[in-house]
């Protein structure tokens, strides 16, 4: 090759060009070449690994009880990738009582530790990927390797462990998330540490109690917000001091959290929540406050009905409206209010909800003539100004 | 040459870039990204100008997206054909009383309508106002998700597209303020109930040039510049944006003649006024499929109107130029932008016309000629081919090596003669616009499906 480029170089900027030529058309055919030889080795390869998986499949419960020993599989990279997949699938899928057969396949057969060592001593997509192969285990053992990932300098590595964790799905891993999370000085998405809390603290969101009151800021509002999601009756007392707390954010997510927990506690503490100075708070009392069965309801909703917020406003309309057997008595409450806007806003819904044409119908049989004809007229009223005749007129109601 | 230079640098990070999204996509599981209650809304806004023919299915598939918090906004900007009509005969539309807030100023909205079938879907029927921009910015007023993505009425997303493109998101939601998704061709491909159901190239020439180009410029292109975080367009046809920075910058501008790219512009040019960390990036497998001129005819006024979209954004975004508070934009990418795709025909033409008055005037080799022009020509190929070969190292959509072929075969003819077309009618977008003329000019589809709601 040498002695062509030298040849080339005899002839100057000719030679140049035709040296770059040559260059360039090297390119081509290596390229070519390339793609050529990597779809033949993929089709190659995939052949293969589809006839091994056929093969594995057919003896899978052989391979399960030991009759088939780990020796025969364990060492053929291809077979061993194919079985550990198989089994990982297997183990995502399966419930509780299903795991066991699994996981000793796995600690048997040496694919755990292996896949720990990977995790301790690897590093880059190789440490990562063992990480989130050890999360799909769900092995208690897999958690000190784990939680040491947690610690890489590597913000890719720690993600992996963070998303490793949240795939055991188990109590304890989410212990070295939170004792992280804590110090404040812990770098990770925050979606991927809210996810992998959820997945952790499912069966026992008690937990996260104890690290929200440790906590300020905005690991406080990330903990928060998991604890809204996962919130159960028996934490009602807890969460009533978290609604009075100072971050409105916490806030928010203790009245998500009391949505799920019908207590005594829940009704008054979400009546506070429901006046709070920030909307989106309100907003989210009002959402639980659908969400809860309880009378006592309408009259903290009525007054979100006429919130300065239209967000505030529309969704307690919308609840409102889903409260069929007592709709005659909360229209009659809206139209005292006299308030023009929760009054569109609550007719918008009723007739979004198809329940106005019944309560128009329901009125037209009641007998009260005198105060069903004022009623209707105001409702009349009402529904030619939700009319949409121009936005003019539904900016300037929406601006408000 | 110190455009496929610049190209080739591109293709290498696209090639680096690719590889550590895949590695990342791996441990990201979709199905865990779709069970999440921590992920956020979007709203798909759907502009509609007389799609009648393909409005219906094209809801039917956008509701079938897989996302958990979906909302479908389809604007139908005053059509004359029976897209309405379709749409709520197909959709049992009602009336909805819904508050409509117009932070951005729109052409007049005579109703919205909400279908009881699906209540994700909202259809806002309006007064033309003669552009696609003014229907996504009423899209975009009615949207009440943190995320809008806009999409074209005649497109096909691919199932997990919106979650693989919100992926983007998730990576840094703080900092990232808009994704695009790669858009491929839809010509040629099997399509049935609006889905792809066989991926194929297309028979004609000139489509299949557009497949190279496509792939050129959103694998190595976008890809490319969002490694460096800048990226200056995110097809209209298919991104994500967060909806707060789209009502500041003031949505989509009216009349503009490529909004995509105005929109991106103006949010680099906003976000780096306000001082703020962000990231606009690229990712390429969410995918939309779209359907792209299959005459002459039709292309030409397409790339014209491309050419007409660049210089409407780049002239009033001239002030960037090399100013130190819009940061690497102005120094790289804008001016990137005016000497390499704005100027790029311009300087093709005096390229041309001095060479050929230099062979004339016997002032210029014929042998040295002819060489200099064989390596431009060869350069440039490998760059084409570099795209496919990107292509399939991550994608391949093109599952059958026969195509593979084609597609290697038509790189070969990408810089001759197809890339002097496309000069021509770049030439012709310029002058067009030094003239005043910014009307839209209709490109004829074949249309993707008819099927009914699936």
């Amino acid at each position: 090759m040498g002695f062509i480029f030298n040849g080339i170089e005899k002839l100057g900027p000719t030679g140049l060009v035709l040296e770059a030529i040559l260059v360039s058309l090297l390119g081509i055919l290596l390229l070519v070449g390339f793609i050529v030889l990597r779809r033949w080795y993929r089709a190659r390869y995939f052949h293969k690994r589809n006839q091994r998986t056929v093969a594995l499949r057919s003896q899978w419960d052989d391979i399960l009880s030991g009759k088939i020993s780990a020796e025969d599989w364990r060492f053929n990279p291809l077979d061993c990738d194919i079985v550990e997949s198989i089994l990982l699938d297997s183990i995502e899928m399966s419930p509780a009582d299903k795991l066991p057969p699994l996981l000793d396949c796995l600690r048997v057969s040496g694919l755990l530790d292996m896949r720990i060592y990977e995790a301790r001593t690897s590093h880059g997509w190789k440490q990562r990927t063992a990480l989130l192969a050890l999360g799909r285990t769900r092995a208690m053992e897999a958690i000190p390797a784990l939680a040491e990932g947690l610690d890489s300098r590597l913000r890719e590595t720690r993600i992996a462990a963070v998303r490793g964790l949240g795939r055991t799905a188990r109590m304890e891993a989410a212990i070295p998330i939170l004792d992280r999370i804590v110090t404040g000085q812990f770098d990770a998405p925050e979606r991927s540490l809210k996810n992998a809390l959820v997945n952790c603290c499912r069966s026992s969101p008690e937990v996260l109690i104890n690290y929200v009151e440790q906590t300020h800021g905005p690991v406080r509002e990330l903990l928060a917000r998991v604890l809204g999601e996962l919130a159960s009756p028996e934490l009602g007392e807890e969460l009533v001091i978290l609604a009075s707390d100072v971050l409105p954010e916490v806030r928010a997510s203790a009245a998500r959290a009391l949505g799920n927990t019908n207590t005594s506690y829940t009704l008054p503490a979400l009546h506070t929540l429901a006046a709070d100075p920030e909307w989106f708070v309100r907003l989210r009392a009002v959402v639980a406050l659908g969400q809860i069965e309880n009378l006592g309801k309408i009259s903290i909703l009525l007054r979100s009905l006429c919130d300065a917020n239209r967000h505030v406003r529309q969704r307690a309309a919308s609840v409102l409206a889903r409260m069929e057997p007592q709709l005659h008595q909360i229209l009659e409450e809206v139209v005292a209010t006299k308030d023009d806007y929760a009054l569109q806003a609550f007719i918008s819904e009723l007739e979004r909800s198809g329940a106005i044409e019944r309560i128009v119908s329901g009125f037209a049989g009641s007998g009260h003539h005198s105060a069903e004809t004022a009623l209707m007229e105001v409702v009349t009223e009402a529904r030619k100004r939700v009319e949409l005749s121009g936005n003019a007129a539904a900016a300037a109601a929406g601006s408000r | 040459m110190l455009s496929n230079v610049i190209y080739l640098g591109l293709l290498i990070v696209a090639i680096v870039k690719n590889v550590r999204h895949r590695h990342r996509l791996g441990s990201q599981r979709l199905e865990l990204v779709k069970a999440s209650p921590f992920t956020p809304p979007i709203t798909l806004i759907v502009p509609a100008h007389n799609e009648g023919r393909s409005i219906v299915g094209s809801v039917g598939a956008l509701l079938g997206l897989e996302y958990p918090r979906l909302e479908v906004i389809v604007v139908n900007d005053g059509s004359d054909d029976a897209t309405m009509e379709k749409l709520r005969h197909a959709y049992q539309l009602q009336t909805a009383r819904i508050l409509y807030i117009a932070d951005i100023a729109t052409a007049p909205l005579h109703a919205i309508y909400r279908s009881p079938l699906d209540p994700r879907l909202f259809v806002l029927d309006k007064e033309a106002a003669g552009c696609k921009a003014d229907a996504i910015n009423a899209g975009i007023n009615a949207a009440t998700s943190p995320y809008i993505c806009v999409v074209d009425a005649d497109s096909i997303l691919e199932k997990e597209s919106l979650i693989r493109i919100m992926a983007g998101v998730f990576a840094d939601p703080g900092r990232v303020v808009a994704v695009g998704g790669i858009v491929r061709v839809l010509n040629g491909c099997r399509v049935v109930n609006n889905h792809i159901e066989e991926v194929r190239l297309p028979k004609s020439p000139i489509e299949v040039m557009q497949v190279i180009e496509y792939l050129r410029a959103f694998l190595v292109g976008r890809e490319g510049w969002a490694g460096f975080n800048l990226l200056p367009i995110i097809s209209g046809a298919f991104g994500v944006f967060k909806r707060d920075l789209v009502l500041q910058v003031g949505g989509f501008r009216t009349h503009a003649v490529g909004e995509d790219l105005d929109l991106v512009i103006r949010m680099h040019r906003r976000l780096h006024e306000d001082r703020r960390s962000y990231h606009i990036d690229f990712i390429p497998d969410p995918t939309c499929w779209t359907e792209v001129p299959t005459d002459l005819k039709s292309l030409a006024r397409q790339r014209a109107r491309w050419h007409k979209g660049l210089i409407d954004t780049l002239w009033p975004n001239r002030d960037m130029l090399f100013r130190a508070r819009y940061g690497r934009v102005a120094w790289i990418v804008l001016p990137y932008m005016w000497i390499f795709e704005f100027f790029a025909p311009i300087i093709e033409v005096v390229g041309y016309t001095t060479i050929i008055l230099a062979l004339i005037l016997g002032v210029l080799s014929k042998s040295f000629f002819l060489q200099f022009l064989l390596f431009g020509y060869a350069f440039a190929t490998l760059i084409s081919i570099g795209s496919v070969l990107l292509e399939e190292m991550t994608f391949r959509r093109y599952s059958d090596w026969r195509e593979v072929a084609r597609l290697l075969i038509y790189c070969l003819f990408e810089h001759f003669p197809y890339r002097q077309l496309t000069m021509v009618w770049r030439l012709q977008g310029i002058w067009q616009y030094l003239r005043g003329d910014l009307q839209w000019r209709s490109i004829k589809r074949v249309g993707i499906s008819t099927n009914p709601v699936a």
